[in-house]
Parts: structure tokens; C-alpha cells; sequence
């Protein structure tokens, strides 16, 4: 594994990248971020964000209306894909479906004239490192999802690329083949030591194998954290949203540390939005306690319980406000209950 | 067991009109008036006959190589998503097809006579008048004239079926624009390609109504001498025969064109 010092030197540097298509329909608005040298950074959206436009001009397929594309300080903007030291997994795996899947890994270094011998190394520890080992000589429509989309990476990979694009490289696969795959490309990621951008609109994906998430919405990025940061300090109502379940609430934050919403006054440990400001609250289901009644800072009505498996999930009723409370002790429905929240749980964004 | 049914009706049809009339004339290529003879074969060695034989092959072949070399270009452009007119020209290259043939080649044959719309218009600009008719590349004008659509149509199908993003990942292993066309777009378009050399091939080595228009007769392909063994000369035996080879010649030309399209990923037509 990389040491993880060699993350902070910014490899690609996007600056002021807009993008308006031929229809009118602006698609990117202004985005300026950076990606770090050997991080795992996730474009992470709903579909029609932008975020696989982005990921198009970071490869050359697609070129922004405006705006620098800097790699290692120098603008690629105008570079077609096929001088760029970036190689890109596609959604459908791309494979070509006239050659053998040793011939697919193999085109990279052929078109760099590569000499035979090394080809086949190659082609072999790539096989290798996706635990395809001896697949050469298969035919491409005889493989599996999973086992097209292994061939997709180790395509990409050979090429040793500064930088792998991933477009929603697992959507098309099923949940259990998807969480190993997370895993193992993770695991190749650190191995290699390569920059990932990676494109999902699963959420839970994201925050399972970035470094850094880049969270976007109508073309603009939202928020840029660690996973950790995303979650727990969502920066806006869509974030919060986006990023797992949510109780949005529109509160008035009175002073540092105190805020009010359904009229009760909550300790909480933000600071410098001003006094008497409109804010908004983001509260993590799984972070409200159920007490009993008169214990609760807020009292309500149990709507519904649903068993997840691990948790209950329960509606709550409370001052017209329906919240969503992930707890592993059940409450019936129609039970009248209360509810604690803790400073650290509340969480204050800006209105929007 | 009911799908096998269903086919019955067509068994039955291709029985009665192909499979019968083929087995009457191996028949009657072998067999004159109840006696066995080899007497049509031995006509086809007739050097004469051999050179229409060949004439025949080559300008069939002349006429699907300059196909292919106008189609295919013309179908890369058609299947380009940055084309905007693409229904029109589609449009243009198909609308012809509505239309008799054999209208069609008598309007050629008017326009392209010594005293037709071309040389009319040649002279009006002081340019001196041309023969245009009764050569081997007239024959050939009307092959690629009646049967272009047959080879644009197949190879642009298949190459509108070549997924974007394959070509895409050819450009990001660093593949520029010709090798991508060299050793992807080129190869994934065989089987159109192919499809559109049978297409193109056999009607233009089995035509008769285009030399015979347009040829005025002076040049005589198979198709030619197979008429007139049986309208005019009466000579079954010999117009069975040659039949017979211009059928062999058809089936090798099939099976060399399978093999070659080893990749099946359908020709659009096949």
C-alpha cells in the first residue's frame, strides 16, 4: 500500500469546467475541485447531476463549454482521450467482442508496441490480479457480468494510467457480486496505486470506498469530504438528503449553541450562523432515542414500524413533522412516545 | 412440435417452385430427351462460352468492388450520430428501389444513347459527345446503379449496431482514429459487409435485362447465353448446364463468404 502522504499533491485540477449541450440544457455550472494523486474520489449524484459529463471531459470524450482541465499543471481540455495517461472502465464493460479477452487486455500495449513477451506477462498477472487467471483464449460473450466487468478494470489497468475513470462500473451487477467487487477494486486501488474517479449514484457505495466524495446536484458539486465528513456534516438540505436517510427540519437558530424548532429550545454545538437566523436541521434517524413519554424533549404518536433486519424503522408523529427513527427497541403502533436528541446529533446547514 | 407445424405451409412452397424446378434442370443438363449425355457440359468448354462465363464474373465482381468502395464510405458517414440530413440521403438511396428496375435501366438507356440527355447536354456546353452505351462499363454503371442500395444498406445497419462505447475504449487504450476504424469499426462491420458483397454479387452475375439494356447485347454474360439456349436456340441441355455451374458458382461464393464472416453477429440481412 501507498503511503497515504503522497495523497496530497493534486494530480487533475478542474477549474471553472462548464458545459451547456447543443439543446440548450446547461449540464455543468462552474465546477472547480481538484483531485489528489493516489485517492479514491467518488462523483456521487442523482442521475442527470453531471456527474458522468464530468467524467467524460476528465477523459477526452466530451469537451467542456468552458473552463481548464489541468493534469500535473498542464490544460488537457483540447487533448483527444487517446494521448492522455488516462485509461476509463465504461457503464457496459466496452469489451471488444471480436477479440478474446487475452486480446482485449492486450490492445493497450499493442497499439504502444509493446513487445510480444511482455504483452503476455501482462496479460497474465492482470488476469491474475482479477482472478480470472488463465481466461486468455475465452471468448467475451461466454463470460459473466461480473467476470466482463474484471476483464473491463484489468483492460484499463494494464495500461499502468495515471488516472482510471469508473463510470458506474457496478450498476449492472447484483447486490452480492456488486459488495465484492467494491471490495476488490478498493483492494486493487491500493495495490496499484492509482488515482480512481469514480461515478455511482449509490450512496452507500460512495461512502463504502472513497477517500474523498464529491457530491453533486443540477450540475454543481454540493459538498467535497471524506466520506465521514459527508455524512455527519452535510453542508446543505440536499446533501443531507442524498446521503442516507434524513429528518430535515426548518428551525431559527437563536444564538451559538441553542436552537429552536417545534417550539422547543435544543443545545447544540454549532456556532457563527448569527442570532435568530433561518436554518435548516439535519437529525440521522438512528441518532434519535425513543424514551418513554414525559422523558422525551418531544412527544409523538408511532405511525408505523417496519422491521430492516438489524433496526426497526418507525414513523413518528410530532408537531405535524413525520420523523423517521431507526432504533433496535420496538415501539407499537400508535403508541404515544418521546424522543432525545443529543448537542452532537443536531446538525445546523444553512438554508438553502 | 406446433412451431414445426406452422412451418409446414412454406415447406410445401419452396418445395413445388424451387426445390422441384432445380432438380428438373440437374435433370435436363444430363438428360436429352430421356437420353443421359454430357453433351451440355462439354458446350461450356467452348472457349467462347468459357470467355462469356468469365466476362460475366468479372464484371460482377468489377461492379461489387465499386460498390462496396462508394457504400461504404456513404454508410460511415449515414451512421454518424453528427449527421443531421441522414433521413434524406437514407431516403435518396433507397427511393430508387421503389421503382421497376427494368423502368429504371430503360431510362438510362435513353438518357445515355448517342443522341440522349447527356450527350445533348455534353454538346450545348461545347464538350465533344461520348458513347456511353453497348461497352462492358455501361453493364457495369447499370449493376452499380441497380444494386448500390443492397450494399449500403446492410453494412450501414451493422455499423449503427457498433456500440458507441466500443469505439470510445478503443480511443482510450490510445487507439487514434484509423487504428480504431483498422481494428475495430472494419472488423465488427463484416458481417454487413459481407451481406452486402452477396447482395450485390448475385444479382449482378445472374442479370440479364442490364447487359441486354444497356449492353445492347454486344457483350454476352451467362445470364444472356442461359436465355437463349431456352428462347431461342433450344438447347435445354446446355442452358441446364450452365445453369447448373452458375448455381455452383453461387453456392462456392456463399460458402467462402460464411467462412470469412466467422465473427455472426448478423448481417442485417442473413
Amino acid at each position: 500500500m501507498k503511503e497515504t502522504k503522497q495523497q496530497t499533491e493534486p494530480i487533475i485540477n478542474l477549474v471553472n469546467i462548464s458545459k451547456t449541450f447543443d439543446d440548450g440544457a446547461q449540464i455543468l455550472k462552474d465546477i472547480n475541485m481538484y483531485i489528489r494523486r493516489n485517492e479514491f474520489l467518488t462523483l456521487l449524484g442523482p442521475s442527470g447531476c453531471g456527474k458522468t459529463t464530468l467524467l467524460r471531459i476528465i477523459g477526452g470524450f466530451e469537451e467542456a463549454s468552458s473552463g481548464e482541465v489541468l493534469f500535473e499543471g498542464s490544460n488537457i481540455a483540447k487533448l483527444p482521450p487517446y494521448k492522455r495517461r488516462i485509461n476509463t472502465v465504461f457503464q457496459k464493460y466496452a469489451l471488444f467482442p471480436h477479440m478474446t479477452v487475452g486480446e482485449n487486455i492486450a490492445f493497450g500495449l499493442q497499439i504502444k508496441k509493446v513487445d510480444q513477451k511482455t504483452i503476455d506477462e501482462k496479460v497474465a498477472q492482470m488476469l491474475e490480479l482479477v482472478n480470472l487467471k488463465g481466461f486468455q483464449d475465452r471468448r467475451i460473450e461466454s463470460l459473466s457480468g461480473g467476470q466482463q466487468q474484471r476483464i473491463a478494470i484489468a483492460r484499463a489497468v494494464v495500461n499502468e494510467p495515471e488516472v482510471l475513470l469508473l463510470d458506474e462500473p457496478l450498476g449492472a451487477l447484483d447486490l452480492k457480486l456488486r459488495k465484492g467487487m467494491q471490495m476488490e477494486l478498493k483492494k486493487i486501488q491500493q495495490k496499484l496505486g492509482i488515482t480512481f474517479i469514480y461515478v455511482t449514484h449509490d450512496q452507500e457505495e460512495a461512502l463504502t470506498m472513497s477517500d474523498t466524495i464529491a457530491v453533486m446536484n443540477e450540475g454543481r458539486v454540493q459538498q467535497i469530504g471524506t466520506p465521514v465528513d459527508i455524512y455527519n456534516e452535510p453542508k446543505n438540505a440536499f446533501v443531507a438528503d442524498f446521503i442516507g436517510e434524513s429528518n430535515i427540519l426548518q428551525a431559527t437558530m437563536i444564538k451559538d449553541y441553542l436552537v429552536s424548532f417545534h417550539g422547543v429550545d435544543f443545545v447544540c454545538v454549532d456556532t457563527g450562523f448569527g442570532e435568530n437566523v433561518a436554518v435548516d436541521v439535519v437529525i440521522r434517524p438512528e441518532d434519535i432515542r425513543i424514551v418513554k413519554e414525559e422523558e422525551g424533549m418531544l412527544k409523538g404518536t408511532v405511525e408505523s414500524v417496519t422491521f430492516k433486519g438489524v433496526h426497526y424503522e418507525m414513523m413518528v408523529k410530532s408537531n405535524n413533522y413525520t420523523w423517521a427513527v431507526h432504533s433496535t427497541a420496538m415501539a407499537p403502533v400508535g403508541a404515544k412516545v418521546g424522543m432525545v436528541l443529543t448537542p452532537e446529533d443536531i446538525h445546523i446547514m444553512k438554508r438553502g | 412440435m406446433d412451431k414445426k407445424r406452422l412451418a409446414l405451409p412454406y415447406v410445401i412452397w419452396a418445395s413445388i417452385f424451387v426445390v422441384v424446378p432445380v432438380l428438373i434442370i440437374v435433370y435436363y443438363s444430363f438428360f436429352d430427351k430421356g437420353i443421359f449425355t454430357l453433351q451440355g457440359y462439354k458446350q461450356v468448354l467452348n472457349p467462347r462460352y468459357l470467355g462469356n462465363i468469365m466476362d460475366s464474373i468479372g464484371i460482377a465482381f468489377i461492379s461489387t468492388v465499386i460498390c462496396l468502395v462508394l457504400a461504404y464510405p456513404l454508410a460511415m458517414i449515414l451512421s454518424s450520430k453528427e449527421m443531421s440530413a441522414k433521413g434524406i440521403i437514407l431516403l435518396l438511396v433507397i427511393l430508387p428501389m421503389w421503382m421497376n428496375s427494368l423502368l429504371r435501366t430503360y431510362a438510362w438507356g435513353y438518357l445515355l444513347q448517342d443522341t440522349g440527355v447527356v450527350n445533348s447536354l455534353l454538346s450545348s456546353m461545347g464538350l465533344p459527345t461520348m458513347q456511353f452505351l453497348y461497352k462492358k462499363s455501361a453493364i457495369v454503371f447499370g449493376n452499380v446503379y441497380n444494386f448500390f442500395p443492397f450494399m449500403v444498406l446492410p453494412i450501414y445497419n451493422v455499423l449503427c449496431k457498433i456500440d458507441k462505447n466500443v469505439i470510445e475504449a478503443s480511443y482510450d487504450l490510445g487507439a487514434d482514429k484509423f487504428t480504431t476504424f483498422k481494428r475495430i469499426i472494419l472488423p465488427l462491420s463484416m458481417p454487413g459487409v459481407i451481406t452486402g458483397i452477396v447482395m450485390v454479387f448475385m444479382p449482378a452475375l445472374t442479370t440479364f435485362l442490364v447487359s441486354r439494356l444497356l449492353g445492347g447485347g454486344k457483350t454476352t454474360l451467362l445470364g444472356d447465353l442461359i436465355e437463349q439456349q431456352f428462347n431461342k436456340t433450344g438447347d435445354w441441355a446446355f442452358g441446364s448446364a450452365l445453369s447448373v455451374i452458375l448455381m455452383i458458382i453461387i453456392l462456392i461464393t456463399l460458402v467462402f463468404m460464411s467462412k470469412k464472416d466467422s465473427f455472426d453477429k448478423g448481417g442485417g440481412l442473413f
